[in-house]
């Protein structure tokens, strides 16, 4: 297919070239049919091939164009000097197109693509407005299917006592929407300042251009449950489908940017007007870009310290701008609130595009992977093929550099104690050749990656007989599978029963553990005896800023990572209290709940209402109960020292906006231990 | 997850056709045989519609469609009655009461489909 594209678009630079010759000798006879046929048949080609090898703005572009030059060779349309210049524009812009091969433009090319189509738009349906012949005006309005369409503007203001009979009026204008093209227009006028806003009463109304087929009765109909509860108004506009008409929308568009609302006599009256034209901005346009492309580069190298270093002040500048809102929320300042929140929100955007700039595809790591499996098998005897899959997902620069350690541990692990010899596999019934399987994807705010290997799997009784020969449990415990498994992260734990040089030396997956856990992650462990074993990492997306949940328990600030959290519960303080095994019943489904208060050994706050935070956990839901709910929060991570390195439930600390410090809880950890002491 | 839907209807076979067409639409149903039937269901559990007839022994539709208005947990959930084409009077009567719409009787499943989407989705 690429080979295709790429013949294609010679061929279509070969086209324009004639096209551009063919204009410029037009110039001088604009009479001459051969080279209007000419002009035509090029267009046309450069639409039918451009629609075929996926250059669909191409193809639509072209499309529009060749209409005019279809009217012309039919005498319906003059060629003018206006059309002339229009044309030279668009083939000039047809370039770009070519090699837009994604279908995709940049801002300032998809402005004169828009204005080019507006105006080619404009010629067709000025042509169509001021035809001689009645009838062809006709088979044109055929053609854009416009002959049965009438275009209404339906005014619907809801009272704002609209929600108390259960009433959603979203629904209503949804509804519209499934009717025919529409253009909705809210009217957000009414809607008072926020500490004003009353949220159980409606204060929008829309304006709706419907270009439909149906009935007025139809459109009455919709609103049949509404008559009492809104003012509704449904108004003939014109005939045909405006709505569809590119110019058309633009200009509502512009009318309400302008006046901040529409109203029937101006669109009446955008309705009426045709043919303003956008020349000189295009020509603007055209010239910026023209100046870009000369010297435009796609991407540049920048050194990781760099990236490091806008990394630190990105994450300094959200923890200043959290002490901006928290002024601006201490002044009575409308002015300061609204550019505080315009901080907010552009230092979050910044926040995401510096993410995105230090995010790594997992791809990089592949190629040593490959290696270390084909020089290990090698070296061992053994016939091992090394698989990936997903691995374009991406992951923070500082979290893949921090996992090639542990990833290439546990795949020489996997061939070292996991794969059997070529000979032990048949005799199994298994191909000759094991496999190694390196997954990896995303699931929520997190990244999960999987080594899974096709190999003798990991024998348990062997592993429960080696935790009590070093004092891990006692014979009678009652362990899970995966209880057993965990062991193996034990420290010094080495199961090999022959230590090789390349693994089992006893240090090996409790330093992995560790890493992962430095960066954030978890590591589990699964196998099967004789089908083989899976080892799943998750990883958090980020290691730097998280968003939070600010609460608060007594005096103390905890920030609960929002990833974690599913819902918020408003609940009576006795009605926790009377609980005694711990169990809230929330939506109809009981829920084991942790106290905080409790867990920290704090006395019973003196609020009547506690604050219950839903938090999945393992696939189950368990609730934190808090003593309030401070709010969204953008947490920037700053380690914690090392004398609390020892304890797991506060995985980190972020610095409020007014200095104070804000604990950062690791959920999981959190349930693990407390919930394991209650049991 | 599914959406719930109450039918408040006193004939059996009414309500076995509603129940019927919205189990069949993938909706929750609970089912009472009249107001103070419906009522054992208002129980702070999420009911995410009611439909009620009009005329109902015990407590009838409009009493209903009054009593879950003042309802904290229902007092802005979607409320639709039946009702047939001649009684004007008791609609108004019913939308004053605080329903959100009506569905005519006699009615095709279709029909009550699409007063549903009008007001659930």
């Amino acid at each position: 297919m690429e080979n295709f594209k790429a013949k294609f678009k010679e061929e279509a630079f070969e086209h324009i070239a004639d096209i551009e010759q063919a204009l410029l000798n037009l110039e001088d006879n604009p009479e001459n049919h051969e080279l209007i046929e000419k002009v035509f048949r090029a267009m046309h080609s450069l639409k039918g091939g451009g629609a075929m090898f996926g250059f669909e703005l191409l193809s639509d572009f072209t499309h529009d164009l060749e209409t005019i030059y279809d009217l012309i060779r039919n005498s319906k349309l003059a060629l003018s000097k206006s059309i002339f210049s229009l044309t030279l524009k668009s083939v000039d812009h047809i370039k770009t197109l070519v090699e837009a091969s994604d279908n995709k433009l940049d801002d300032t090319t998809q402005e004169i693509h828009d204005s080019l189509i507006n105006e080619i738009d404009e010629v067709v349906n000025q042509k169509s407005e001021s035809a001689i012949d009645d009838a062809i005006r006709k088979s044109f309005e055929q053609s854009v299917e416009a002959v049965k369409h009438i275009t209404y503007l339906i005014t619907f203001s809801p009272h704002p006592d609209i929600f108390e009979n259960g009433t959603n009026p979203l629904y209503l204008v949804d509804d519209i929407y499934n009717l025919g093209e529409t253009l909705v227009l809210s009217d957000l006028s009414n809607v008072p300042a926020f500490d004003q806003l009353e949220p159980t009463k409606c204060f929008t109304s829309w304006k709706i251009l419907l270009s439909t087929e149906h009935q007025q009765d139809d459109i009455k109909d919709i609103f049949m449950f509404v008559e009492e509860l809104a003012d509704i108004r449904i108004e003939k506009l014109s005939e045909g489908n405006l709505v569809k008409r590119k110019s058309f929308r633009k200009r509502v568009k512009d009318l309400v940017k302008e006046k901040g609302r529409a109203e029937i006599e101006d669109l009446l009256k955008i309705t009426e007007q045709s043919g303003s034209s956008l020349a000189d901005k295009v020509k603007k346009a055209i010239n910026k870009t023209e100046n870009k492309s000369n010297n435009a580069i796609s991407s540049i190298r920048v050194s990781s310290d760099k990236l490091d270093e806008l990394m630190n002040l990105v994450s300094e500048l959200v923890t200043t701008q959290a002490r901006l809102s928290l002024y601006a929320e201490s002044k009575t300042s409308n002015e300061l609130v609204s550019i505080s929140e315009n901080v907010q929100k552009l230092s979050r955007q910044l926040r995401d595009i510096a993410f995105s700039i230090v995010l790594v595809p997992i791809e990089t790591l592949i190629t040593r992977f490959h290696r270390l499996v084909r020089d290990l098998s090698h070296e061992l005897g053994k016939e091992v093929a090394f698989r990936s899959e997903g691995t374009e997902t991406e992951l923070d620069k500082t979290i893949i550099e921090n996992l090639t350690d542990p990833l290439l541990h546990m795949i020489r692990n996997s061939i070292d104690h996991g794969i059997e010899s070529g000979d032990e596999r048949e005799k199994k019934g298994k191909h000759r050749r094991g496999e190694i399987l390196l997954k990896a994807f995303y699931s929520g705010a997190n990244v999960v990656i999987q080594i899974i290997d096709d190999g003798a799997g990991i024998d348990i009784d062997y592993i429960r007989q080696k935790a009590i020969e070093k004092g891990l449990t006692t014979k009678d415990a009652n362990l899970s599978k995966k209880d057993i498994l965990d062991f193996l992260f034990a420290p010094g734990f080495s199961t090999a029963k022959r230590v090789t040089d390349v693994s089992g030396r006893g240090v090996g997956m409790d330093v992995v553990r560790q890493q992962i856990s430095k960066i954030r992650g978890e590591i589990e462990l699964d196998s099967e005896l004789e089908k083989g074993t899976t080892v799943t990492l998750k990883l958090p997306l980020t290691l730097s800023i998280i968003d939070g949940l600010l609460v608060k328990v007594e005096e103390t600030y905890f920030v609960i990572p929002l990833s974690a959290v599913e819902k918020i519960h408003a609940v009576e303080q006795e009605h926790l209290f009377k609980q005694f095994n711990d169990l809230v019943t929330l939506d109809n489904e009981q829920i084991p709940y942790l106290h905080l208060r409790k867990e920290f050994d704090l006395a019973k706050s003196e609020n009547s209402t506690e604050q219950v935070i839903v938090i999945t956990y393992e696939e189950k839901r368990v609730g934190l109960v808090v003593d309030s709910i401070i709010g969204e929060y953008q947490a920037v991570l700053k380690p914690l020292g090392k004398y609390y390195k020892n304890q797991d439930i506060i995985s980190g600390a972020t610095i409020l906006g007014d200095g104070t410090v804000a604990l950062v809880l690791d959920t999981n950890k959190t349930i693990n231990q407390f919930a394991i002491q209650n049991v | 997850m599914a959406k719930t839907i109450l039918i408040v209807d006193d004939s059996e076979s009414i309500r076995e056709v509603v129940n019927f067409t919205l189990v069949n639409e993938g909706y929750s149903v609970l089912v009472g045989e009249d107001g103070e039937d419906a009522l054992k269901h208002l129980n702070g559990q999420t009911i995410d519609l009611v439909i009620t007839d009009l005329h109902m022994p015990k407590k009838d539709g409009i009493e209903l469609i009054r009593e879950i208005r003042k309802m904290s947990d229902y007092q802005r959930i979607p409320i639709l009655f039946l009702t047939t084409e001649s009684q004007q009077a008791k609609k108004m009567e019913a939308k004053e009461a605080g329903a959100t719409g009506w569905i005519i009787k006699p009615f095709v499943p279709a029909k009550l489909t699409a007063a549903i989407s009008k007001v659930l989705r």
